[in-house]
């Protein structure tokens, strides 16, 4: 049994040997200083764990022992500067530090020359001091480590854990051995102990230098939220700097950096991760040695690594870059292969974002367009309406007869012009999002009769417009100045687009909890492929047949929309050449229909009733 | 009862004539204050044609000064002045002048914001230019006159 016990402490030293190597070759090749101070406290713990291995117990020669003191409060005292080196401590921690270091070191060369001399309690408790300085100096890192880890990208968070976990092993076997006593001197307890520390050895070496396939497991699940966030990315983003600010974080997570950015075509940041700055950033693309296309490009302020990859705008090219922090792993082809696929999707979301951007901002324009022409409008027409009113008057002095016809008619057309003017300024206002319903239990027949009577002066001869409706009252929920302009606007329609005349009905119904108005006449119909054009905004039906009638093309998509103000919609049946019948579909009062935001509409009502 | 925004509230009132316009001994002062003056010509020429005596204004300033001046019956208000705007002035007329004379807005807006606001500040009634003619407002001015105001008098 003590043959096994020796065999488990001489491979427990030959881990920490081999760690302590490995360590050494993985900080050659990227010579962080960061990453130095760790690859030292590992090293130093090598230098215990064989130190150890080499002398006797028995008769334990002076400099070794103190060689091994000093290595093992090095190994303990470069973990916490490790530390140091990505979360400052302050001056005062930093000076308690190097105290509790020569203190402790004072401490163990005391307690190796009274060895032979002084009683086991004092050794026990100068042993209790070196240990309580070594795990001050590993302990308080490990439990910052682990906080931090949460904050993290996958691989940081999984190699903080395994190096948190790693030590905290090592501490616990520490204070075991010492406080054990000869309980623990048996060769079993020493086996199991060597072997747990044999165990922490992997999982200190991949916390400093995760293998491939490690990074590939830890990124797993970062990788589906990766997915799920890039649909999101590409689909949501309102505009380009909000889209390349969400890339530039998953860049950073999926490679598990330190902080990523995305440069424009035009040369300019336009997202960075927190912790990067603009002048930064125009360093590494200053220093960049790779062309574009050249994915890896290295070095940077500290060594560290940095992936660049291109981004092929349309504009011209953009970059993408991350870089790496103290718990990157070395980045590897696999990195920039991944950050190259990923880099593609950026690219796409970019100039979608750019295109949907350049679409809103012509709507944007488009409407306030409409807005300003017809705020513009409407000063020159309340003078030129205003004195037509006044000469048809006689207030301007008496006119002939081809006076008065001629201001009719100029009357007329003012009529025409200023109803125009007001649907532009009600479709500017519906883009903008800006039309509230004024909604109002009202009796329908009220509205359907005021609608017709307003209506009547464009009904000529040709036409004979009448109004059917029912013998009680139907209640509807609704803005009725809008009702009322609706179906106007669909007698009108439906006088215009029946140019040789015939039958316009006006009926007003109740069906299904719902309340109908439809009109129906008898002119030129529409056809089955002008119908998805009817609706929508400027959407004017051109055919021989209409094209010489006056119109915006605005009137029914103003009206299906504030229709749809109201919870109700707009439907057409046609036949061309046997005439069309619109249905204006309202809400009935007492059917449980939805109300369309009943709360602002009932402020404005209550404000009105003030 | 059904409402129409740019109908003035007053058409449904006794309309100009009869026992109103006996009581009076002197014309109905009409303040004006427009600062476009093809609208503030044309509309003085029907309310002058109607037996109103009006003033004309152009700017807040010179409109506030003459108020204070000489209270007219009822003012006219255009909202886009050229040195501050008539909400503003209503607000300045309401502390300087408590019992100020009944004010109507005329304006070329008609977005439900400006009118809920001026409505607010206290403005009998609140019309968009284009909608109305000349004479439809001069007879509804007597209207205005009756309606009852909140506020000290």
């Amino acid at each position: 049994m003590t043959q096994v016990a020796i065999i488990a402490q001489d491979l427990a030293a030959a881990g920490f040997a081999a760690l302590g190597v490995l360590v050494s070759l993985q900080w050659y090749r990227k010579r962080n200083r960061a990453e130095g101070k760790l690859a030292l406290a590992l090293v130093f713990l090598a230098v215990v764990a064989v130190g150890g291995r080499l002398q006797d117990p028995a008769h334990p020669p002076l400099l070794l022992s103190a060689v091994e003191i000093v290595a093992f409060m090095l190994s303990g005292f470069f973990v916490l500067l490790f530390r140091n080196e990505f979360i400052p401590l302050s001056q005062t921690a930093l000076r308690a530090a190097y105290g509790l270091l020569a203190l402790s070191i004072v401490a163990g060369l005391v307690d190796i020359t009274l060895a032979t001399h002084a009683g086991g309690a004092v050794t026990t408790l100068l042993a209790l001091v070196l240990i309580g300085a070594w795990a001050i100096f590993t302990g308080e890192p490990i439990v910052r480590f682990w906080l931090a880890s949460n904050s993290l990208p996958g691989v940081q968070k999984a190699r903080m854990r395994a190096l948190s976990f790693g030590f905290a092993v090592l501490i616990a076997i520490l204070f075991v051995d010492v406080l054990g006593g000869s309980a623990l001197q048996s060769p079993l307890a020493i086996t199991i102990t060597q072997l747990l520390a044999l165990a922490v050895v992997p999982v200190i070496y991949v916390s400093f230098a995760p293998p491939s396939i490690l990074r590939r497991i830890w990124r797993m699940g970062e990788e589906n939220a990766l997915r799920g966030a890039m649909q999101d990315l590409l689909i949501f983003s309102p505009d380009r700097s909000t889209m390349a600010e969400k890339a530039s974080v998953w860049a950073m997570r999926l490679v598990g950096a330190r902080g990523a950015f995305i440069v424009d075509s035009d040369g300019s940041l336009m997202a960075a991760t927190p912790g990067l700055d603009a002048a930064m950033v125009e360093g590494i693309m200053a220093t960049r040695t790779g062309s574009l296309e050249g994915l890896l490009g290295v070095a940077g302020e500290e060594g560290s690594q940095i992936i660049t990859v291109p981004l092929h705008l349309s504009e011209g090219p953009g970059t993408m870059g991350v870089i790496a922090g103290p718990f990157t792993p070395l980045f590897g082809t696999e990195e920039v292969i991944q950050l190259g696929s990923y880099a593609n999707a950026v690219t796409a979301g970019l100039e979608r974002a750019r295109v949907t951007e350049r679409i809103a901002a012509l709507e944007k324009s488009k409407s306030q367009f409409l807005n300003l022409a017809s705020h513009e409008l409407r000063g020159p027409m309340t003078v030129i309406r205003g004195y037509v009113s006044m000469m048809e008057d006689g207030i301007l002095g008496p006119l002939n007869e081809r006076g008065r016809k001629a201001a009719e008619v100029m009357d007329a057309k003012v009529s025409e012009m200023s109803a125009l003017i007001e649907q532009m300024i009600e479709s500017a206002r519906l883009e903008e999002g800006g039309l509230i319903a004024d909604l109002k239990v009202t009796d329908l027949r009220d509205i359907a009769r005021n609608a017709v009577e307003s209506a009547r002066p464009l009904v000529d001869k040709n036409h004979e417009l009448t109004l059917k409706v029912p013998r009680r009252p139907l209640e509807v929920r609704v803005d009725v100045e809008r009702s009322q302009t609706i179906i106007t606007n669909l007698i009108s329609n439906a006088l215009k687009y029946s140019p040789a005349g015939g039958a316009v009905q006006c009926e007003v119904s109740a069906a299904k909890g719902e309340a109908l108005v439809t009109v129906k006449d008898e002119g030129i119909g529409i056809a089955p492929q002008h119908m998805s054009a009817l609706f929508t905004r400027f959407g004017r039906v051109m055919t021989p047949e209409t094209q010489h009638l006056p119109g915006t093309g605005l009137g029914l998509y103003l009206s299906r929309q504030l229709a749809r103000l109201q919870g109700g919609d707009i439907t057409v049946e046609s036949k061309p050449g046997r005439g069309s019948t619109f249905a204006l579909h309202l809400p009935e009062v007492g059917a449980a229909a939805p109300e369309p935001e009943p709360r602002l509409a009932d402020a404005e009502t209550a404000f009105r009733q003030d | 009862m059904y409402k129409d925004r740019w109908v003035p509230t007053a058409i449904r009132v006794p309309l100009w004539g009869g026992t109103q316009s006996g009581r009076r001994t002197r014309p109905i002062h009409v303040l004006m204050v427009e600062d476009d003056s093809a609208i503030a010509d044309m509309f003085q020429m029907q309310l002058e044609h109607d037996g109103y005596r009006v003033t004309v204004a152009g700017t807040a300033q010179v409109g506030l000064a003459a108020i204070a001046a000489a209270p007219p019956d009822i003012v006219l208000l255009d909202l886009l002045l050229p040195d501050r705007s008539g909400f503003e002035l209503m607000t300045m007329l309401k502390h300087q002048l408590p019992s100020h004379p009944p004010i109507v807005i005329l304006s070329n807006y008609g977005e439900p914001e400006m009118i809920s606001q001026g409505l607010s500040l206290g403005a009998v009634d609140y019309l968009v230019k284009s909608r109305v003619t000349p004479s439809l407002v001069s007879r509804s001015i007597p209207g205005w006159l009756e309606q009852p105001r909140e506020g000290p008098n």
